[in-house]
């Protein structure tokens, strides 16, 4: 009976001075709404971020001979690629497996030499699964060629290559790359059949794409591949270990996004410390306001407690009456960020926000971010704001507790 | 009759509900120590309806905190039923204050988010009385001094006298051994607070209820079947009435 009795003096007490509850509430409500906000930021930008950088023409994981990614040593080829792809293509946790002969090269046109990354694809599965396609602003995509030589002649640069070679559609490029195995120097002639812009600096200034066929003749290499980027659906269903250690006398490295662009997953895995902080600052700064709040509410409250104690309610009855005002006004707080938080998040969770192309980590973020809603923000979040809410109230509660009556009735008895 | 200060004779030993012995209550140390109360020796019988008097300072206020158990004296000891409550626990005393001990204040202090229903209740639910007992003596207090109808009100939707008749509607529903009144007239004007002393008298009478007070109000010294005198922290007159 006693508790039901201190539970509505609690309830009563938090509507007594309705302006001051209403700012405590107000704050603690913009905490966890800010809260909410940032959390769903982080998760969107994080993925957002790793949709953009898998997605253009990483992919979610990458298959290369052991030792390959160190220097980009072009002897490191996978051989027997058209057994390996094949068991990609039956491989039901695999969506699209796109080899590549990758190589640093230079590139001369009539005006200009550059240095770039040629890369070997093949244009069907790289259409799947990147952006190139996507991203070509100018002339045509690649394709098979049907053996024409104009076919084989296939080049595609990117807009800031382009600039800088100073080249324009159908101009001619010569192609210089160290072949494998002696490292003979070996030039080929191509025409630029399309251009691309992934608007990325780095990607557009530094690459260059040609078949896969004649990237493996310009490299003296018949079927091998130095990299096969793949798309997976479901990632945790796909046996990392399978195409990873010896296979056909090699060593093979299956490596996550995770692994090829650790920067990234550095930055998310700090976004999410970072996200840790802020709730913590943001914890701190509310619990101190309602350590305020319910200070200057017992303080005026002061005689009254007295009185309460001189009744008969024993100081631990006084303590849990504290208490319930502070889970009280948690709850109210909980609630009232909850419709807070949750509309804003879902506001720009519908609109989006544009960074308008930041790079961050290498990654260019050239969509609007979208805040992602999901359960923590709405169970686990608000559910801390009422226990950080009774934690704050603790010390007010005991403070009142231990209150004598005499000293807390200043006036006589 | 006038007895002798510090030196009160006992009524029958089995109506004795307080017992005051050798009492002092001492503030500060050394040079600068304070007797608000100094060697009192009392006895409080059951029905009895005093009135502690003397100027501001005396220690009036300082004797009533000791005998409802808000204040624990340096020397001596206080006894009610015969036992000790000097010493008792933080818990033992809250206790003790709520089943035995009825409080009227000067300033009233009812609990401002309750109703003057629920100020009445509030000790009964303390003491875990259940809900229809609760409800049936609320009602007839109510009756008692007078406030039928004001059930439902708030303290700020009463007047002075209103309040302070549910303070005293509050102090006696549970039934307490005694009731210790602080200047329970001191806010109220002279048509008022005689009603409710006249309310409390006949509360004392009818059912020999014990009350002490707290006074200057030379209402309440007429009303008073004893009358203790205080000064400088002692008693120097102790004068029994008819």
């Amino acid at each position: 009976m006693p508790k039901m009795l201190m539970l509505t003096l609690a309830l009563r007490n938090v509507f007594r001075n309705s302006r001051r509850t209403l700012l405590t509430v107000g704050l603690i409500a913009c905490g966890l709404a800010a809260l909410m906000f940032t959390d769903a930021m982080v998760r969107g930008m994080s993925q957002s971020m790793v949709r953009i950088a898998t997605g253009t023409l990483l992919g979610q994981a990458q298959i290369h001979r052991a030792g390959f990614r160190r220097n980009n040593d072009v002897d490191l080829y996978i051989t027997h690629s058209d057994h390996l792809l094949q068991l990609l293509h039956d491989d039901p946790a695999v969506a699209v497996a796109a080899p590549r002969v990758i190589t640093g090269a230079m590139l001369a046109s009539s005006e200009n030499v550059a240095a770039a990354m040629v890369y070997g694809v093949d244009g069907a599965a790289e259409a799947q699964l990147g952006k190139l396609q996507q991203a070509m602003v100018a002339g045509d995509y690649l394709h098979a060629g049907n053996g024409s030589a104009e076919g084989q002649r296939q080049l595609l640069v990117g807009t800031g290559l382009a600039r800088l070679l100073e080249v324009e559609l159908g101009d001619r490029v010569v192609i210089t790359v160290s072949q494998i195995q002696g490292g003979d120097l070996s030039q080929e002639l191509f025409r630029v059949s399309g251009m691309f812009h992934f608007n990325d600096r780095m990607l557009d200034q530094n690459l260059a794409f040609i078949t896969l066929p004649r990237g493996q003749r310009l490299l003296g290499m018949d079927t091998g591949v130095h990299e096969i980027a793949l798309r997976l659906p479901a990632p945790p269903a796909f046996d990392w270990q399978r195409y990873n250690g010896d296979w056909r006398g090699q060593v093979l490295q299956t490596l996550s996004w995770e692994k090829l662009i650790p920067q990234l997953s550095g930055v998310l895995e700090m976004s999410n410390v970072s996200t840790l902080i802020v709730a913590g600052i943001l914890f701190m700064l509310v619990a101190l306001g309602l350590i305020n709040s319910m200070f200057m509410s017992i303080y005026e409250r002061q005689y009254e407690f007295g009185v309460l104690l001189a009744l008969g309610t024993r100081p631990v009855q006084l303590f849990w009456q504290i208490l319930y005002e502070g889970f009280f006004i948690g709850v109210l707080s909980a609630l009232s960020g909850l419709v807070l938080g949750g509309l804003l998040t879902w506001w720009k969770a519908a609109t989006g926000i544009d960074y308008g192309n930041l790079e961050m980590s290498g990654v260019t973020l050239q969509e609007p971010i979208f805040p992602m809603l999901h359960w923590a923000q709405f169970t686990w979040m608000p559910l801390s704001i009422v226990l950080m809410t009774l934690v704050a109230s603790l010390y007010p509660a005991w403070h009142a507790a231990r209150l004598q009556p005499t000293r807390a009735m200043r006036k006589t008895l | 009759m006038t007895t002798a200060p510090s030196q009160t004779e006992p009524q029958a030993q089995g109506d004795i509900l307080f017992d005051i012995r050798g009492v002092g209550r001492y503030f500060g140390s050394g040079d600068i120590q304070v007797k608000a109360l100094d060697d009192i020796n009392l006895t409080i019988a059951r029905g009895e309806f005093t009135a502690i008097v003397g100027p501001s300072g005396s220690g009036k206020s300082t004797l009533l905190q000791l005998m409802g158990g808000l204040d624990a004296p340096s020397v001596g000891d206080v006894h009610l039923n015969n036992k000790s409550i000097a010493h008792m626990s933080g818990r033992e005393l809250s206790d003790f204050r709520r089943d035995h001990i009825g409080f009227i204040f000067q300033a009233y202090n009812l609990i401002p988010v309750l109703s003057a229903q629920e100020n009445i209740e509030y000790i009964m639910l303390l003491q875990g009385v259940p809900a229809a007992q609760r409800r049936q003596r609320v009602q007839a207090m109510l009756n008692t001094v007078g406030l039928e109808g004001y059930a439902d009100r708030r303290p700020a939707q009463l007047s002075g006298g209103q309040q302070q008749r549910v303070a005293v509607a509050r102090a006696m529903v549970s039934r307490p051994s005694i009731i210790l009144a602080d200047e329970p007239t001191a806010n109220l004007d002279s048509v008022t607070g005689s009603a409710l002393l006249d309310m409390m008298k006949g509360l004392n009478e009818s059912r020999s209820m014990t009350f002490v007070f707290s006074t200057h109000d030379p209402k309440i010294m007429e009303r008073a079947s004893r009358l203790i005198h205080l000064q400088d922290g002692r008693v120097v007159e102790d004068e029994r009435r008819g």
